[in-house]
């Protein structure tokens, strides 16, 4: 068996991670924004758990931290949605350029 | 014949990984955004799979595609969808912002292809044992952490989101 190597798999991480980030830089509306960090978050873990298989000193730490993004961002999808209803409570757009109220 | 299926199939999930992503950041429906997220998340845990770890494959087909795309689509229909067009930056800087992705990106690539593989890859028996040893022996502690953030984050939610109603609020009269 041809096995893929180790640098295509962080490559592919590291794009994905840039793209998130390009999105998080670009998108107006806060439900984007928060997508994208998934998208970020996702880069991460592959890398994680590609170190975690690949590398002969490593074990299976990285997919224990993997374990622990997925409760993470769980909890982080759960509360930013929560905070992009109550603001959208208070005025009529999710447009984070349009949330100025606590603008210094 | 089998040789190359393994390469194969990871060119092909990176393909898909990389055009889902960017039309997820590239969009302007966002429901159409939110599904390719999905199929995203899909394409990653395929990635998890071709590195032997399919118990992580299946927590990211679970949690991720289950539950997290849910949450992500609810919050995209209950939020209005606003007609302007989304780009606020990298519009008229486009040879600025080459210069500084070229300076950004030859270093990253590099980087990722200079790791090498130590060793053949650990094979056989799955990665659930030893996920599960490691999970519920030294890492214990955290996992208990981790169970009371989650239910932080349930509360935290809860609060958030309720409707302050005066009527069942005793003191809805003085907020208003």
């Amino acid at each position: 068996m041809t096995h893929v190597p180790l640098g295509a798999f962080i490559a592919v991480s590291a794009m994905l991670f840039f793209i998130g980030c390009a999105g998080v830089l670009m998108r107006r509306n806060a439900v984007v924004i928060l997508m994208c960090v998934e998208l970020m978050l996702n880069a991460a873990n592959l890398a994680l758990v590609a170190f975690s298989r690949r590398l002969p000193a490593a074990d299976e730490r990285g997919s224990v931290f993997v374990t622990f993004v997925f409760v993470i961002a769980a909890a982080e999808v759960a509360v930013g949605l929560a905070i992009v209803l109550a603001a959208y409570r208070n005025r009529p757009s999710v447009d984070v350029d349009e949330a100025r109220a606590m603008r210094g | 014949m089998f040789d190359l299926i393994e390469p194969i199939v990871f060119v092909l999930l990176s393909v898909a990984l990389v055009g889902a992503g960017a039309a997820v950041v590239l969009l302007r429906r966002i429901t159409s955004g939110a599904l390719l997220m999905a199929f995203t998340f899909l394409c990653i845990a395929g990635m998890f799979v071709l590195l032997g770890a399919e118990t992580i494959a299946a927590f990211q087909v679970l949690i991720y595609v289950g539950a997290i795309t849910v949450l992500i689509l609810y919050g995209v229909m209950f939020t209005p969808q606003s007609p302007r067009s989304y780009p606020l930056f990298f519009q008229r800087q486009t040879p600025l912002a080459a210069v500084f992705v070229a300076l950004i990106a030859v270093p990253v690539v590099f980087i990722a292809l200079s790791f090498r593989d130590g060793g053949p890859p650990a094979s056989g028996g799955g990665d659930l044992v030893p996920l599960a040893t490691s999970l519920f022996g030294p890492f214990a502690f955290p996992f208990e952490v981790a169970s009371v953030l989650l239910l932080a984050a349930m509360i935290g939610a809860i609060a958030l989101v309720k409707r302050e109603d005066p009527l069942d609020d005793e003191f809805g009269e003085e907020r208003l």
